[in-house]
């Protein structure tokens, strides 16, 4: 388990399908924070560093503190079963910088891919509107038990055919109570909405009451145990 | 510590499932089959660092554990190493892995005195770092040289399997095929204690391709 100690700064995940925005809403909270908080970023890419050459084009944060990690074309094992590769990289990023907040970017895998609560003390699931209405209902790990569900791009709907209230309803039922914002870069509101999120994460850290859980990539376990 | 066989210590490391960032690696193959090495040439380029690259690295962790076992000062296996591995890609990548070996070992075995050792050096490479746990643990020299030369041999094969898709089973045959030769290049290198008696046999292609991988923006593979 990960020492949740204040002394080190908030690790957040964030991890969903092939382009549903996740560089993008990397690239959106480093805009929004960078004036409140020191951040890093670290990209897990299916090439090396396309995501971080991305987010340093977009000159949110200064190229030193946006590190990718290469994976071996095993985006999956990088986050969830064999760390290392990635720890390494957050605590060196920790040492130079101490940030408040260090952002984990997932290479772009499947429905089934989570952070191990060992590498992120909170994780993000990001789907898109464009993905189809039908992916929030059909559910998943990230989906269903990831700390926040981003139902992204949410200004697309009408040109998709997607009924946005649809999914977040869907999103919700599937989620049992765990956030959900409905994101839209043009939509200010689901903007701020997010950032207090994130802030709200960090405040809990901070104050030692974020302990990191596992939306697993097993189903939830919910029978009855017999008595020992 | 109860006494484990060598047999299952060796199990233990040369496992792909061993948590060091194992996956990242591929040998220096992702930059020779960039620059043309096909499928065929496979065994041939395992054998090429098996005479050359490995025995570099074999012959650290080796000289590393000797004089980890002796309590003799490691800066001079580690300088002797950089000398022999002109490439700073290499050595980059190397002390990347070093580090992460190292990270593993504090946890397997927080007392042990030799891991602390590598450790506390600036810039660990990976034969020292293997040093390290070896000498925690309770290997010996030959099966130390004999684990990175089956580690290098099988880097490669896995790697081949995401670069050159082949039946795995035919890249498995390669690594039972390359055995006698790792038998062969641990056998040299077991014996030697002095950092000036590594073989300097490094391999400028594979330097050379490694120096251009650093620099390229597609790779999947960190060497």
């Amino acid at each position: 388990m990960p020492d949740p100690s204040p002394t080190r700064g908030l690790r957040l995940g964030v991890c969903g399908p092939v382009g549903t925005g996740k560089s993008s809403l990397i690239a959106l909270l480093c805009r929004e924070l960078a004036g409140r908080m020191s951040l890093a970023v670290v990209t897990n890419d299916i090439y090396t560093d396309e995501d971080a050459r991305f987010l340093r084009a977009s000159g949110v944060l200064t190229p030193e503190r946006i590190r990718a990690v290469e994976t071996g074309a095993c985006p999956h094992t990088a986050i969830r079963d064999d760390i290392t590769a990635n720890l390494l990289t957050v605590e060196e990023l920790e040492e130079e910088f101490a940030p408040d907040l260090v952002l984990i970017e997932s290479g772009g895998d499947n429905l089934t891919a989570t952070f191990s609560p060992a590498l992120v003390d909170t994780q993000v699931f990001v789907l898109d509107i464009a993905g189809g209405g039908d992916v929030a209902r059909k559910g998943g790990p990230g989906i269903e038990r990831a700390d926040l569900l981003v139902v992204n791009k949410t200004d697309l709907a009408p040109h998709v055919g997607v009924d946005r209230d649809r999914m977040v309803a869907d999103a919700e039922a599937a989620r049992d109570g765990r956030s959900v914002i409905a994101l839209s870069r043009t939509d200010r509101a689901s903007v701020d909405a997010l950032t207090a999120w994130v802030t709200a994460e960090v405040a809990r850290h901070r104050a030692g009451e974020l302990v990191p859980t596992d939306p697993g990539p097993m189903a939830a376990h919910s029978h009855d145990h017999p008595a020992a | 510590m109860d006494h484990v066989p060598t047999d299952l210590l060796l199990m233990l490391f040369a496992d792909a499932r061993l948590p060091v960032a194992g996956h990242t690696q591929s040998a220096g193959l992702e930059a020779a089959v960039q620059h043309g090495l096909t499928s065929a040439e496979v065994p041939a380029y395992m054998s090429a660092r098996l005479a050359t690259t490995v025995r570099v690295e074999a012959g650290t962790a080796v000289v590393a554990l000797h004089r980890l076992d002796h309590e003799l000062p490691l800066e001079p296996v580690v300088a002797a190493w950089a000398a022999r591995t002109p490439s700073h890609a290499l050595r980059r990548t190397s002390r990347a892995q070093g580090r992460a070996m190292n990270r593993l070992s504090a946890s397997l075995w927080a007392d042990g005195a030799a891991v602390r050792r590598v450790a506390r050096l600036d810039g660990c490479p990976r034969p020292v770092a293997l040093a390290g746990a070896a000498a925690a643990a309770g290997l010996d020299a030959l099966s130390l040289a004999r684990l990175v030369g089956y580690d290098d041999v099988q880097t490669v094969a896995s790697a081949s399997l995401k670069l050159l898709p082949l039946d795995p089973a035919a890249a498995t045959g390669w690594v039972h095929d390359a055995l006698p030769e790792v038998a062969a290049a641990a056998e040299d290198v077991a014996g030697l204690t002095d950092p000036r008696d590594i073989p300097a046999t490094a391999a400028p292609q594979t330097e050379v391709w490694a120096q251009a991988h650093a620099r390229s923006t597609r790779r999947l593979f960190s060497a």
